[in-house]
């Protein structure tokens, strides 16, 4: 009878749920709340971490500051910042269950992920790659055959290695300090993610020399902010936002403070790179 | 329904997001990995429980002591801050050549078994503690006043009374331990609740990955409650008072 | 391998203050989660119990389906259907905190109901009868009489229980609130010495766990001196 009862109060719950009506567009619920929420990372510098001082702060970061000043010139009134912790894991969630307005952390944007949710302009371009300790025989994806790698829940590099090389053993972590931790203990033999995190981990060890980054891009990640779908409206505060970054130089100058040669992860734009990031400023 | 006009929420159901392959070969997977990891540090913590809390009721000070030390360092420190520990802390002072047959050996499953083990050891020896020292004096003395030799008053009488008494919160125990397994995931372990949060990272569909796991734990803890319920009840010795609280229904 | 003390010494004070308090710029804290846990769960537990040992069907099988319910899955996945689901009722973001505070309320109230109902039915059945027939309606027997009496039998289970809670606010660490845990973990990524880290705040929770239960104890030998045996 108790069980019964159990069986009956979870799906009392799930058929309450199961009436879905239209959403509160972002903005309105922006204008209604006051409060712009964004998602992003604590443990992945240079795009969200922790820094010495305690503080967060990242690359990505500073550009959803740039989307909150566009919110604020666009409803016409002030809007408090929120930063909320987000893992490749839970990052849909959050926003899906309205706890975050938009992900500004390391999402990458693939077609998959579109039937979820919406994505920005492209804002960083990188692959993904492996690190290892230096001297390691890994050099690159061929290599990976037998061995141990370690990758993030949810990321888009864990997929990848099960899909596609399913001869290398995964190991699969919650967040990035343990996997990174993982490996700097030789736990696995290749921490995999996108190349510019790896690199960011690197900088900021206490010992950059001892790690190496290694291989081909083996996948292609283009980074873009995540937000609900069909909210076109707050779509586009937040690409005019960046357009606008990119078109006035605003980003440049973000950019050189996080990946210049001075910046906290040196990483130079190619000219490529550039040009693709220019090339998505549309006309006014 | 009547809820369903509260809620709007852009979120569609796909039930079938749970048996597609491979979804559910990983739920298989990961209840097995629950299973696994349950049993076997199962075992270690009922005989490191036996052990220590035996210990503590013997007349020996320096025992007792040590019983005592170990029980209170391992129980007052969360299970969490164990399993990190025992995986990224204690593997480092292994002499090399062990620590990388560990490693390619499922480290993983060993750290979290490891963990799991002597927390739950700690916990269960206060109860098998608690459970010898309710058995009343007055049995023991009872059977050797009868005739019966040391041994035949234990074998016979004082350990079927403990076995009886001890049943109930060693059952709570266990079921604990059941459950503290989910936390193996954040040490890189594929058991249950790891699967459901694979699922959802996948599928996006979070309402129906985490309402399989619910419902498998629900049942694993349901039906051995109500086994050993039943097992209780079999072998109760009428007039025996037992326990401390139960749950009749 | 040597042990680097200077670690801790450097980060004691964000771990600390943040981890263990809650004060700085993450909306956190072990401690600042666990007193209003304990305290919201009372409350529910209270009514839980209480509901539990109500002789009307429709208001006992409901608590009785709730309690079981939660006490059959892991604290893991309270946390996960909370983080979950609190937003989209509330139809905004929500902190952590918030999200961690709601989780454990709800958990520590079924496990406190059972503690209540025990509690109270421990009350001997005397009591009620003499209540009962100096003409006590139900709400005021409980109020005046058995609760006094139940709550005075509870307090070394609630000890327990808050001992209990105390460890498990660790968890709140795997949804990202800044607890001793996550601030550990935050502080391991940067300087990657997990076994200092962790020893220095398995010491933090055994330091108060420990001083936790010696004052349940020296509570129960001050309730009850008949009654604690060795």
């Amino acid at each position: 009878m108790k069980r019964f009862g159990i069986f009956l109060m979870v799906a009392v719950l799930i058929l309450g749920l199961a009436g879905i009506s239209a959403a509160e567009p972002t903005l309105e619920k922006i204008k209604n709340t006051g409060v712009f929420t964004v998602g992003s990372r604590s443990g992945s510098p240079p795009f969200g971490y922790i820094n010495k001082q305690n503080e967060w702060v990242g690359f990505s970061i500073d550009l959803a500051r740039l989307v909150h000043k566009n919110i604020e010139k666009k409803l016409g009134q002030s809007v408090k910042f929120e930063l909320k912790e987000s893992t490749p894991a839970t990052r849909i969630p959050l926003l899906s269950s309205m706890a975050v307005d938009l992900i500004a952390g390391t999402m990458t944007d693939t077609r998959a992920r579109r039937e979820s949710v919406d994505f920005s302009l492209t804002f960083f371009v990188t692959g993904a790659q492996f690190m290892v300790k230096k001297g390691s025989p890994i050099r690159g994806v061929k290599d990976i055959a037998g061995k141990r790698i370690g990758a993030q829940q949810g990321s888009t590099n864990e997929r990848e290695v099960r899909a596609r090389y399913p001869q290398a053993t995964l190991v699969v972590f919650p967040d990035q300090p343990a996997a990174f931790t993982a490996m700097a203990q030789g736990k696995v033999d290749a921490y995999t993610n996108d190349g510019i995190q790896l690199w960011g981990l690197k900088m900021k060890a206490s010992n950059p020399d001892d790690w190496e980054i290694v291989g081909e891009w083996y996948t292609y990640e283009p980074y873009g902010f995540a937000m609900r779908k069909n909210d076109s409206d707050f779509r586009q505060v937040v690409n005019v936002a960046l357009m606008e970054a990119i078109e006035g130089g605003e980003y440049f100058k973000l950019y050189d403070k996080w990946f210049g040669l001075k910046g906290e992860v040196p990483y130079p734009l190619s000219p490529e790179a550039k040009r693709f990031l220019e090339m998505q400023v549309i006309p006014k | 329904m009547l809820l369903s006009g509260f809620f709007g929420i852009p979120y569609e159901f796909r039930w079938n997001v749970l048996w597609e392959a491979p979804h559910y070969t990983w739920i298989i997977d990961g209840l097995w990995m629950t299973l696994r990891i349950s049993a076997i540090s199962w075992i270690f913590a009922v005989l490191l429980g036996i052990i220590f809390g035996a210990l503590r009721t013997v007349p020996f000070r320096p025992l007792r002591a040590l019983a005592t030390a170990y029980v209170e360092f391992f129980r007052n420190v969360p299970l969490l801050v164990w399993l990190f520990f025992w995986y990224f802390g204690a593997p480092e002072v292994l002499p090399e050549p062990i620590r990388q047959w560990f490693i390619h050996h499922g480290m993983e499953f060993w750290s979290a078994v490891a963990g799991i083990s002597v927390y739950h050891g700690a916990r269960m020896s206060e109860v098998i503690r608690a459970g010898i020292q309710s058995i009343p004096k007055t049995q023991l003395e009872a059977g050797l006043s009868s005739g019966l030799s040391v041994s035949q008053t234990y074998r016979l009488i004082v350990i079927p009374i403990a076995l009886r008494l001890i049943v109930p919160p060693v059952t709570n125990e266990s079921l604990n331990l059941l459950k503290n397994s989910s936390l193996a995931m954040t040490i890189g372990v594929g058991e249950l609740t790891f699967a459901t949060r694979q699922i959802e990272t996948y599928t996006a569909k979070a309402f129906e990955a985490f309402t399989a796991g619910t419902l498998i734990y629900l049942a694993l803890c349901l039906s051995i409650a109500y086994i050993m319920n039943r097992v209780e009840r079999k072998f109760a010795i009428p007039g025996l008072i037992a326990r401390a609280e139960r749950a009749e229904h | 391998m040597n042990f680097d003390f200077g670690i801790i010494i450097s980060n004691a004070k964000f771990v600390l203050l943040q981890g263990l308090l809650g004060i700085g710029i993450f909306a956190g804290g072990t401690l600042r989660l666990a007193i209003p846990a304990i305290l919201g769960g009372f409350c529910l537990g209270v009514i839980l119990g209480l509901a539990r040992l109500a002789r009307r069907p429709w208001i006992h099988y409901p608590a009785a389906v709730y309690i079981e319910f939660i006490r059959g899955i892991p604290l893991v996945m309270v946390i996960f259907w909370f983080w979950f689901l609190v937003p989209v009722f509330l139809r905004r973001p929500v902190p952590e905190y918030w999200v961690a505070l709601t989780a454990f309320v709800c958990f520590e109230g079924a496990y406190i109901g059972e503690i209540v109902r025990a509690g109270i039915q421990s009350v001997a059945r005397g009591q009620v009868d003499a209540a009962t027939a100096t003409g006590l309606g139900y709400l005021q027997m409980m109020w005046s009489v058995i609760l006094p009496q139940a709550i005075r039998n509870m307090i070394p289970s609630l000890v327990t229980q808050f001992i209990v809670l105390f460890k498990d606010t660790s968890l709140a660490s795997i949804i990202g609130m800044m607890d001793l845990t996550k601030a550990a973990q935050t502080v391991t990524a940067r300087e990657l010495r997990p076994f200092e880290m962790y020893i220095f705040i398995a010491v933090v929770y055994w330091i108060f766990t420990y001083s936790m239960s010696r004052f349940s104890q020296w509570l129960e030998i001050r309730m009850s001196p008949e009654k604690a045996a060795s």
